[in-house]
């Protein structure tokens, strides 16, 4: 034992001293800041209305009835601000052509007596009839300004439909408002004050974390066994110490720095989260508009169990990666051989994508029992609802077999693979290094 | 032998391609150098990676300090591998300190044993430099020091020479011979026969993997007996050709261009091969009747063709988990 810890000891400081681990560490909670205050900052910049000018060769009130809706749409409701400035030019059905192109050559004149156009809205019966109605523009790109457009849009023209049928505007409005979805999650009995949108950004906030570290660590395993290779160290390293003190001491090595870095960061998160308004009120930001981010609470059992199955998953794919880095002789052949664990990996990540419609399900299920997908699958499953004891144990269960069974195996071939130089390790090959006694 | 710190007996070591090391038998009696000599790819590091436990021999048995080798006794081994590496980032009194920690001792102690080895050796001064700042002579030097930090009972270093410029080879062979002196046990490796004729007290010759010599070194001489010849020639080399073929007069000849070392015939007398020379009209600036070296009684005993390493298959190692 004093063995392994000399080797994580010397593992530990050989990065926490490096300026890589320092700045990395620096870096993360900046873009983690950078994350949560971007959408408020960039909220903030857009004060500009939108300039549409609309094209209306309509008959009766229906482009008139366009202009006043979209005049009324307001950014947000805290500021006043309008969403759009809106121009209307009447112009007959034959004359759309010509108009809209003259107004799309405005489009690109920065200081055009009437400030620069944004797009252009035409607006016809046939359009009205069919329910197609077309938008010329800059901001095209933009998913969240379509969406806007389509929904004041859609509006407009039911109301204007049923006006024609003989339904009073008034009542045709008020009959369709829609319907604003508040959500809010219950666990455990409780009301926790968290919204829909805080949970999907936790789960996937964690899935992230787990995916950088698992990769990034495991690859600093897998790096480190190749130096100790290619340096030849290994020769004095295996004289005095067995393949499994090795392999133990340096995956405990790399996974205390990576529990420091992940503590500093999940420490700065909190720290965020905490204080986010007061924060926000050093850049200016408005604490109504921070509230309004789906920042999630992180309970405590919700960070022991984030961190329990970021170890579990660390042992796992960290073992593994030991195991390619013994089999390599350099960096460049690592690049192709470690390709199959990274795959596991991302597919662990991805496949927590596709749970976020059913966490309970059994799909879901099953995959917190497979150790490859269980580090990702188990914590997010807990973020949205805790999970029955049993089944998080369970999932431990699963973890740690699958751990002793990986270590097992990368041990075996590691003990061949530290001391093979020259050709290159081919599958038969590692497969009678298992195997032989 | 009572006393052997190390035995190793009937050990047989055979990899996919080839058998690297067959049947091999040598004891290492307490106290002073004892070397392990053999051409290339003859048998020597695989040998001394199962004295040390870095792979178990497939046959035959091996104990150390009268106990079955294991790697529990490695606190007792110092060992110099003939690849050399340290960790290039590391301070260099912090590697000294790690190596010494996985050998057993206790960090402080490490400490203090380091500084001492680092200030004997002239490199105090460089404690806190990271090792790849450090000359490759420098570097050897520490990780030198790292095989006799836990003050082991037997050393075993593999080639430990080679690679070293004079100076450093120099120091580093005064320190080997003084402790010997001092009573240490030590083994190496070495393919220079010379380098191990003065040096060690005792030698094993092993070549494809068979011990061809075992013995002191005084011994294994008085043994091949005085009938050797050293040359040199000054003038008309090419003349001496015949004479030297002439299996009457010479047994075998270990040729090395302007100097060469033969073996007399038996019945031969060494003036009747003086006359051969002087009368074929080679210049010769020595003509002595030497004591054999250990090269030409290698030589004599294996042919010159077992300087040649068998070819080899796969031959990766199982590391003894």
């Amino acid at each position: 034992m004093h063995k392994v810890l000399a080797v994580l000891r010397r593992e530990f400081l050989s990065r926490v001293r490096t300026r890589a681990f320092v700045i990395g560490t620096v870096l993360g909670p900046l873009l983690m800041g950078f994350i949560v205050f971007l959408p408020v900052l960039l909220e903030r910049r857009q004060t500009d209305a939108r300039h549409v000018v609309i094209v209306d060769a309509a008959s009766g009130t229906f482009g008139g009835r366009v202009e006043q809706r979209l005049n009324g749409e307001l950014r947000d409701s805290a500021s006043g601000r309008h969403r759009y400035q809106v121009e209307r030019v009447v112009t007959s059905p034959d004359q759309i052509v010509a108009t809209r192109d003259s107004l799309v050559a405005m489009t690109g004149l920065r200081k055009a007596p009437a400030g620069s156009i944004s797009g252009i809205l035409i607006v016809t019966d046939t359009g009205l009839a069919a329910g197609r109605l077309s938008y010329l523009g800059t901001n095209v790109g933009s998913p969240s300004d379509m969406n806007a457009m389509e929904r004041s849009l859609t509006r407009v023209v039911q109301v204007e439909r049923l006006n024609r049928a003989g339904v009073d505007s008034a009542i045709a409005f008020s009959a369709l408002r829609p319907v604003d979805l508040s959500t809010l999650k219950v666990s455990e009995g409780k009301l926790t004050g968290e919204s829909g949108g805080a949970s999907f950004a936790l789960a996937y906030a964690m899935s992230f974390l787990l995916y950088i570290a698992l990769l990034l660590y495991g690859i600093q395993v897998m790096s480190s066994v190749v130096e100790e290779k290619s340096s030849r160290i290994m020769e004095v390293l295996v004289s005095s110490l067995s393949p499994f003190e090795m392999l133990l001491g340096k995956v405990m090595g790399v996974g205390s720095v990576a529990l420091l870095q992940l503590g500093i960061w999940a420490g700065t998160a909190m720290a965020l989260t905490t204080f986010r308004v007061q924060l926000a009120g050093l850049f200016g930001v408005p604490a109504a508009a921070v509230g309004s981010l789906p920042i999630p609470a992180v309970s405590p059992e919700m960070f022991g169990v984030f961190l329990l199955f970021f170890v579990l998953g660390f042992f796992f794919y960290s073992a593994m990666y030991a195991a390619v880095g013994s089999m390599c002789n350099s960096a460049q052949e690592t690049q192709q051989a470690q390709l199959p664990i990274t795959v596991f990996i991302m597919a662990g990540f991805f496949g927590m994508f596709a749970l976020l419609s059913e966490p309970a399900g059994s799909l879901a299920r099953i995959l917190s029992l497979v150790p490859f997908f269980a580090p990702f699958i188990t914590p997010v499953r807990y973020s949205f609802a805790p999970l029955p004891l049993i089944d998080l144990l369970l999932s431990v269960g699963a973890m740690v077999i699958g751990i002793l069974v990986v270590v097992w195996i990368a041990a075996r071939i590691y003990r061949v693979g530290i001391l093979s130089y020259g050709k290159k390790a081919t599958f038969a090959d590692v497969a009678r290094w298992v195997r032989q006694s | 032998m009572a006393d052997a710190i190390l035995r190793v007996e009937n050990v047989v070591k055979r990899f996919a391609g080839h058998t690297a090391v067959n049947n091999l038998s040598l004891d290492v009696p307490r106290g002073g150098l004892f070397g392990l000599l053999g051409p290339n790819g003859a048998g020597k590091t695989t040998t001394i990676r199962m004295i040390m436990s870095i792979i178990l021999p497939d046959e035959g048995r091996i104990t150390l300090f009268g106990e079955p080798a294991s790697r529990a006794l490695s606190s007792r081994l110092g060992f110099l591998p003939e690849e050399r590496g340290l960790y290039k980032k590391m301070e260099v009194l912090e590697h000294l300190i790690f190596l010494g920690e996985i050998k057993g001792l206790g960090r402080a102690d490490a400490r203090a044993r380091a500084r001492r080895w680092l200030d004997r050796l002239g490199l105090g001064a460089w404690t806190s430099h990271k090792v790849e700042d450090l000359s490759k002579g420098m570097q050897q030097k520490v990780q030198f020091i790292s095989t006799l930090l836990h003050d082991p009972e037997l050393v075993v270093l593999d080639e430990p020479f080679s690679g070293l410029d004079p100076v450093n080879a120099l120091d580093m062979k005064n320190i080997v011979i003084e402790m010997g002196r001092e009573g240490r046990t030590i083994l190496f490796s070495t393919h220079i026969m010379e380098q191990a004729e003065q040096m060690c007290d005792r030698v094993v010759i092993i070549a494809r993997g068979e011990k061809v010599l075992d013995g002191t070194v005084a011994a294994v001489k008085a043994e091949a007996g005085n009938r050797n010849v050293a040359l040199t020639f000054t003038r008309n080399r090419e003349r001496a050709r015949a004479v030297l073929a002439d299996r009457a007069l010479v047994a075998h000849v270990d040729d090395s261009g302007t100097m060469a070392e033969l073996e007399l015939a038996p019945g031969a007398e060494a003036e009747a091969l003086l006359t051969a020379l002087v009368g074929a009209g080679v210049g010769l600036s020595r003509f002595e009747v030497v004591e054999p070296s250990l090269q030409s009684i290698f030589i004599a005993r294996v042919g010159p063709g077992a300087a040649v390493a068998p070819a080899s298959g796969d031959d990766r190692e199982v590391i003894h988990a």
